[in-house]
């Protein structure tokens, strides 16, 4: 037994075989696309008769896409048919609400899906073209045609975004955050949607004095829900694209200016007023959608996705009613600046012919009202016609006109996203002046130092 | 039956091996690898890294969050110490020696939190503290103290102090746990022999109790400072992300909102180099502080 125990051979042997096992299941794998966790999913078209489909695209063409409010139900409808039209290609999903954490890995190690679809939590296009990962597409799109033979960049609704006049994604999904209100409860208590900030402190007022609620809530978890849902169409409105290309890139003295200030004291006007809820500093995303639902308060900036994300928790009585932030001043109409999701190709695509033929496939009269119908937003695809359209929900088509109407609604730009590194110290700030605890010069002061460090000075 | 030194090298051989290399990939490996990527400007989500040899430091040295964030570790640690030793204290003695029926039950109930994941308690308390449906606002507003009443972690200046409960709750059953093991091993004769002495129930915990359960209290401590400054960003995490306006941010949660939604895994690697260095720095100075002769009857 001694022997057969301690035999020399047999426990070298053993510890080689622990040593590999353990060096095996701790090693790189990069075999199995998209690893684990989120809904990855292999539509394999390889045993359709390749003669019925375009023979010029084929191979395996991985997307990566995130599953927020929007939901997963029109990808599914846009990849099925493109599977239909491309036989030859073998596509491989990447999805869930996780997705860009779960995929962080293979785009660390060089290895990415071939299309990605940015948006949610772990994703950031800016930090994506700083770090070169998105494949230029600026000569490609200029050439790539709609439908009805027109440049495809003629038909968009928002320009794709510009990085020192590059293009690197396409906005597929037109957002715009604005204000939700219930407007069943206000058709019964016959208060006035707003149409401006005078209107809106009138209306919230009366609001306040009558339900005994705080009439405002957003999230305190994500500061920057404020800063994109509010102030930054409220700047646009003060100051044009210009004033928003300056916030963005974080320009020397750009907080201190006088369409700044007098915006951002119309944010210390609420706050003193009483109408901002003194509890959203704790309040998360979901939390603070719930509170409004349950009539806790009656107004809340967020994106088109807030009805499909908590249809599950809409009281009977409650109808979903959406007007740009009212913080213009009277006589001028609503502003919004969309904010959009796009699509781009990786930098270092396996197959980027393919992931070329899927976004040009995708941006289609069809597919943009089929998005509508599934998500309840829009697509930024122009001369998509809701108005008679049974599938998409009343609030939708009628901001849809009012974007589309000029008189009602002025759109304003920003050349690109504002970056994580600005955006985060400066909605610290905010926050803080929203609860009361920082005076307007304080927090001008702890923004443009924000933006100092932003520039690196 | 006696084994030759070379099969009991061989037997060493096996056990330690697969240890050590368990050891080196999954704590040697980040730790180095930590320090490594904090001498880079990089992403975290991309291949390129730019080398930038102390400059991640420097930024440090130079970021007004970082001292706020020492500030909030150090401010749980000594209230987690307190809280949960005095607390786990009182109630390992109360179960051992009043004798009570029902102590198997207390046991479980005490320990019961220890079995829950950190983030389900994270989530429990955040309702708990929910201004508007929270346990703590309706009853305090119940027992006519409502103009108490507050949004605790949506306050820049209540939200830590509410963190501070949480974390002791959850602390309390595993330490009383081991404190329960220590008095255990005191041998009742030294009671018997206080209570003849005429000592009080109060001098026999101070002079015969606490003295011999001293290592017993000491790892505990020890260990309640380590797991403080390496895991309330859990708790912070999950109950208010370090707001708001950072007030809640430790040093562990600024790392991840630096290296994982800033885009600064370098900077976040400096910080958990920092983290390294404090706690070491931290547990090497309570080993003297705490160091006492071993006291035997």
């Amino acid at each position: 037994m001694k022997k057969y125990f301690l035999n020399k051979p047999a426990l070298m042997a053993g510890t080689v075989l622990l040593s590999v096992g353990l060096l095996a299941a701790c090693g790189g794998d990069n075999e199995e696309a998209g690893g684990q966790g989120g809904n990855d999913q292999e539509n394999n078209g390889s045993n359709n008769d390749a003669s019925g489909g375009n023979g010029d695209i084929s191979g395996e063409l991985e997307i990566q896409y995130f599953v927020g409010g929007y939901g997963d139900s029109w990808w599914k409808e846009v990849i099925e048919d493109f599977q239909a039209e491309y036989p030859d290609v073998t596509i491989v999903e990447h999805a869930g609400p996780n997705i860009n954490d779960e995929m962080r890995s293979r785009w660390v190690s060089d290895d990415p899906p071939d299309v990605v679809y940015i948006d949610g939590a772990g994703s950031s296009e800016t930090q994506m073209v700083d770090d070169g990962q998105l494949m230029n597409l600026t000569d490609w799109i200029n050439d790539v045609d709609s439908e009805d033979g027109s440049p495809l960049l003629d038909n968009l609704i928002v320009e794709p975004a510009s990085y020192d006049g590059e293009i690197y994604s396409i906005p597929l999904v037109f957002d715009t955050w604005g204000t939700w209100y219930n407007r069943a409860k206000f058709e019964e208590e016959g208060y006035e949607v707003p149409s401006d900030f005078d209107s809106y402190m009138d209306t919230m007022g009366e609001i306040q004095d009558n339900e005994d609620i705080s009439p405002f809530v957003t999230t305190g978890e994500h500061p920057y829900y404020f800063l994109r849902g509010v102030l930054t169409p409220a700047f646009g409105a003060a100051g044009g694209d210009e004033l928003l290309a300056d916030i963005v890139r974080g320009e020397e003295g750009v907080w201190e200016r006088d369409e700044v200030v007098e915006t951002m004291e119309k944010v210390v006007q609420m706050q003193e007023e009483g109408y901002i809820d003194d509890g959203f500093g704790a309040f998360n995303h979901t939390q603070s959608q719930m509170n409004f639902l349950l009539g806790d308060n009656a107004f809340i900036p967020v994106g088109f996705w807030l009805p499909n994300e908590m249809a599950n928790d809409v009281p009977d009585d409650f109808e979903f009613g959406f007007i740009p932030s009212p913080l213009q001043d009277a006589g001028e109409p609503f502003a919004i600046v969309p904010d959009l999701r796009p699509l781009a190709i990786a930098e270092n695509a396996e197959n980027p012919e393919a992931a070329k033929a899927f976004v040009e496939f995708v941006f289609t009269q069809e597919y943009a009202t089929a998005f509508s119908e599934h998500t309840g937003a829009i697509m930024n695809l122009e001369g998509v016609d809701l108005s008679e359209n049974e599938n998409v929900p009343p609030y939708l088509i009628e901001a849809n006109d009012m974007i589309n109407d000029p008189d009602q609604v002025q759109i304003y730009h920003r050349p690109h996203p504002m970056s994580a590194d600005l955006e985060t110290p400066i909605g610290n700030s905010l926050l803080s002046l929203m609860l009361g605890n920082k005076s307007l010069d304080e927090f001008i002061e702890e923004a443009e130092n924000a933006t100092a460090d932003y520039r690196g000075e | 039956m006696v084994q030759t030194k070379k099969q009991k090298y061989l037997f060493l051989a096996f056990c330690l091996v697969p240890t050590f290399l368990l050891f080196a990939i999954f704590t040697l490996y980040p730790l180095v690898s930590g320090l490594y990527y904090s001498f880079f400007r990089w992403s975290g989500s991309a291949s390129n890294m730019e080398f930038i040899g102390l400059s991640n430091y420097v930024r440090m040295f130079n970021d007004s969050i970082i001292p706020r964030t020492i500030m909030h570790d150090y401010f749980l640690v000594v209230t987690k110490v307190f809280g949960i030793m005095i607390l786990a204290t009182f109630f390992a003695v109360a179960i051992m020696q009043l004798k009570i029926k029902e102590a198997p039950f207390y046991r479980i109930i005490f320990f019961f939190p220890n079995i829950m994941s950190v983030v389900v308690i994270g989530i429990l308390w955040t309702f708990i503290y929910n201004p508007s449906l929270g346990l703590v606002n309706s009853a305090l507003e119940f027992v006519g103290l409502g103009n108490l009443t507050r949004p605790w972690l949506g306050s820049e200046t209540w939200a830590l102090p509410s963190i501070v409960f949480p974390s002791v709750w959850a602390g309390i059953g595993l330490f009383m746990l081991m404190l329960m093991g220590g008095i255990g091993t005191i041998s009742k004769s030294y009671y018997e022999a206080a209570e003849l002495d005429g000592a009080t129930e109060w001098q026999q915990f101070w002079k015969v109790t606490l003295p011999l359960i001293w290592p017993q209290i000491k790892v505990s401590i020890l260990y309640i400072v380590i797991t403080t400054l390496n895991g309330s960003f859990i708790l912070v995490q999950v109950m208010t992300g370090g707001g708001p306006n950072n007030s809640t941010h430790v040093m562990g949660s600024y790392l991840y909102q630096q290296a994982f939604v800033q885009y600064n895994f370098g900077y976040g690697a400096a910080i958990g180099v920092m983290i390294l260095v404090l706690s070491l720095v931290t547990v090497f100075l309570l080993q003297i502080l705490l160091r006492r002769e071993k006291v035997q009857y």
